[in-house]
């Protein structure tokens, strides 16, 4: 038990040290996923203490308009620049309708409200666009479908082209993001929101701009990983479920950081794949993934309950 | 004014007694949630045939067939309030998940309506003697395997020495062929490697084809549903894993997940108990009298679909189960009892098939008290890069073997669920 405990991984690392690598990229794929979507939740969360339960039905939503308009005539980056713009409707309409009546509410108020977009967003997208499987336009947005074939130490290593495309465009995703909310009027509007709501409105930052412009990048955010994940597997509302990987990673991180969104979604991207493959096929019968996330995610919050980049709350009475 | 004058014409059909008469038939279906890709295709297949008997024939028997759904996003907590608010005026439930099943299978017992569930479920629900009230026809999950394991040992020999990955959903159906599966590992001496893959990870099945790559199975044989097939297709043609010994359960046939990969699926196969044919005489009865009529939410392209075909055999069983206890009762209106003998006594041959238009869209097979099943056999199919063909003759099952392992778990059934009525009229085997 021992020696499969705490030898026999590493020596089937060693043994196969490409498969190791394999491994290690498709742990990072997975994770740079885990990140962006959990960037969309901490956006919000930052600027307007809203746990969006909205993200993951945004994620379908988004790439399911995109597949729509192109089924309906548009060219593949005339979809991409009409899909933003529904979002951009559709941020505009959710700080109108649902926020603004609710601004001063209690948070879990504002929760509350979240699911119902979410059940209203997989109801309209239903009626508009049917519960159907859809092929994601992939090759008709020029995105490379191949392999990168490598033989490191004489074994085998597959890049999917899709792959390497989805972890640059994710990773100059997430500069520009940090860019932007460092270098720019509007970002720092957000992360002076983020820091003390009641300083931020008395310097004029306005409020319903700055939820609109969140909810627009959450959406940018979500069309992004929906295109990613519908490329692999189809557009449908089978989507939704891979934001409740985020939770985890949100707990691991801090629902407020940035850095914490994204370390922690590299972090259980690799992690996850490398305990499942090494010890939990091996010895627990495989699908830890399922559950991971979670137990690294509560140890870390055993010791730092605000997660690895959070802010520690103290309050004294 | 308007509301008195509706509630007047109300009172004056119950006055006479002119309710309509109507078989109440709800199915728990799911076109919403992580399922919807492959329940819709089905439902609308399901719903069409019943619009087609109510429209072309008047219902069955001169009484309507009231096909209601009631959605419940394949949850299976939704599935049992779907069942108890339907079960009052229902003749038959149809649970469509082998979780929700499994949940109302006792209660069945008590309210005395058969569950309906073709093609799924708990496979020793075969057996009738236990299991009064569920029918699983023409095929059980055991059926399936068995099937799948010897057409492989047709094809390419013996399964001796040889690793076997079991790929499948982490849910109640996914694991319902693990025990024969094992008892067959066993006996033939392959390998069994059983993979789960969890709801949340069927889109990113990853380290399981990264198992796969590792342990080099010589078949990966999947018990995939919604967006799981389509998640391990995908990710077996990323992984290079040979498409010619990829073989999947009737479930995980549904063309838009192999349109997917196209091409690169080609070679992959999946056992069916159904089969589209276009030119059956039924399909062009649907065109006129459903389709054209506007009356379905199908398309072009999914009615050529084995998913929507298999849609119309599953509808077909109901209505030939509704048929055969009218005529033996000699009432059109028949209780959920009733209808519980016309699946027990039914007989789809060829020929009944021919005149019901649906030549060569399932196996011929017969029920019995016995025997809930009908163990119809299948065909294997196969995707060739657009569509799935049939590659195989008629398959049979090893039945002796499946109804002697049926037989030995329904009982442990009953045991653990004691006090379980037994129908101690069957005759067994017959």
């Amino acid at each position: 038990m021992i020696y499969d405990v705490f030898v026999a991984p590493f020596a089937d690392m060693i043994e196969a040290p490409d498969f190791l690598m394999q491994v290690l990229w498709e742990g990072l794929v997975s994770g740079i996923l885990y990140a962006l979507i959990a960037l969309g939740f901490v956006l919000i969360y930052r600027s307007s203490r809203i746990f969006n339960f909205a993200q993951g039905i945004m994620v379908v939503f988004a790439a399911l308009t995109l597949v729509g308009l192109h089924a309906a005539g548009l060219p593949a980056w005339i979809a991409v620049a009409a899909t933003l713009v529904v979002m951009f409707v559709l941020a505009v309409t959710v700080e109108r309708v649902v926020l603004r009546p609710l601004v001063g509410q209690p948070d879990i108020i504002l929760f509350m409200a979240t699911i119902g977009i979410t059940l209203f967003l997989i109801g309209f997208g239903e009626i508009i666009f049917g519960g159907e499987n859809k092929v994601m336009i992939t090759e008709e947005l020029g995105i490379p479908t191949g392999d990168f074939v490598f033989e490191p130490f004489g074994g085998l290593l597959i890049l999917q082209q899709l792959d390497v495309t989805v972890v640059i465009v994710a990773a100059l995703l997430v500069c520009a993001l940090l860019a932007f909310l460092n270098f720019t009027r509007m970002g720092r509007a957000i992360r002076a929101l983020g820091d003390d709501h009641q300083a931020a409105l008395s310097v004029g930052i306005s409020l319903q701009t700055i939820w609109v412009l969140v909810w627009f990048i959450a959406g940018i955010i979500a069309l992004v990983t929906g295109i990613a994940w519908g490329a692999r597997a189809g557009v449908s509302f089978a989507l939704e479920v891979i934001a409740y990987k985020a939770l985890p990673v949100l707990m691991l991180g801090g629902l407020e950081s940035i850095t914490g969104a994204i370390v922690g979604g590299l972090m259980i991207g690799v992690l996850e794949k490398v305990f499942e493959i090494y010890w939990g096929q091996p010895l627990l019968g495989g699908n830890t993934e399922t559950w991971f996330a979670f137990v690294l995610a509560l140890i870390v919050l055993l010791f730092r309950p605000q997660g690895l980049f959070g802010e520690r709350i103290i309050e004294r009475v | 004014m308007k509301r008195l004058t509706t509630l007047a014409a109300a009172a004056a059909l119950l006055a006479t007694g002119a309710v309509a008469q109507e078989l109440y038939a709800p199915n728990l279906a799911y076109r919403t949630g992580p399922f919807a890709a492959t329940g819709i295709p089905l439902m609308n297949g399901q719903a069409d045939y019943f619009t087609l008997l109510n429209e072309r024939d008047g219902g069955i028997g001169g009484v309507k067939i009231n096909f209601d759904e009631c959605e419940t996003g394949y949850s299976t907590e939704q599935g049992v309030e779907c069942y108890e608010k339907t079960k009052a005026r229902a003749i038959v439930t149809q649970p469509w998940s082998t979780g929700i099943t499994l949940q109302v299978l006792p209660k069945t017992n008590v309210d005395e309506i058969p569950i309906l569930a073709p093609g799924y479920g708990f496979s020793p629900m075969a057996d009738g003697r236990v299991f009064q009230w569920a029918f699983n026809i023409p095929s059980s999950y055991w059926d399936g395997a068995s099937m799948i394991l010897n057409y492989i040992e047709q094809e390419d020999g013996d399964l001796e020495g040889k690793k076997v990955a079991f790929l499948h959903l982490d849910h109640p159906f996914g694991k319902e062929p693990l025990p024969f599966m094992e008892a067959k590992a066993e006996e033939k001496g392959f390998e069994l490697l059983p993979i789960p893959v969890g709801l949340k990870e069927m889109q990113n099945q990853s380290a399981q084809w990264l198992q796969i790559r590792r342990e080099r199975p010589d078949y990966v044989v999947m018990w995939g549903w919604g967006a799981m097939n389509a998640g391990a297709i995908t990710e077996a043609v990323k992984t290079r894993y040979p498409m010619e010994n990829f073989y999947g359960v009737w479930w995980a046939s549904h063309d838009a997940d192999l349109n997917l990969v196209g091409e690169d699926g080609a070679g992959y196969k999946a056992i069916s108990w159904s089969y589209p044919n276009l030119e059956a005489p039924l399909i062009a009865d649907l065109k006129e009298h459903v389709i054209d009529a506007g009356l379905s939410q199908t398309n072009e392209e999914e009615m050529q679909g084995v998913f929507y075909n298999r849609g119309l055999v599953i509808s077909m069983i109901l209505a030939e189960g509704i048929r055969a206890a009218q005529e033996e009762f000699g009432e059109a209106e028949i209780t959920p009892t009733q209808l519980r003998w016309g699946l027990e006594n039914l007989e789809i041959t060829d020929a009944r098939l021919e005149e019901l238009g649906m030549t060569g869209m399932v196996p011929p097979f017969s029920t019995s008290c016995a025997d809930h099943t009908g163990h119809s056999g299948g065909w294997m199919l196969e995707w060739d890069g657009e569509q799935f063909q049939k590659v195989s003759d008629h398959l049979m099952p090893e039945t002796e073997v499946i109804s002697a392992l049926e037989k030995q778990a329904a009982q442990e059934y009953a045991d653990s669920n004691a006090p379980w009525p037994v129908n101690e009229e069957c005759n067994v085997g017959g």
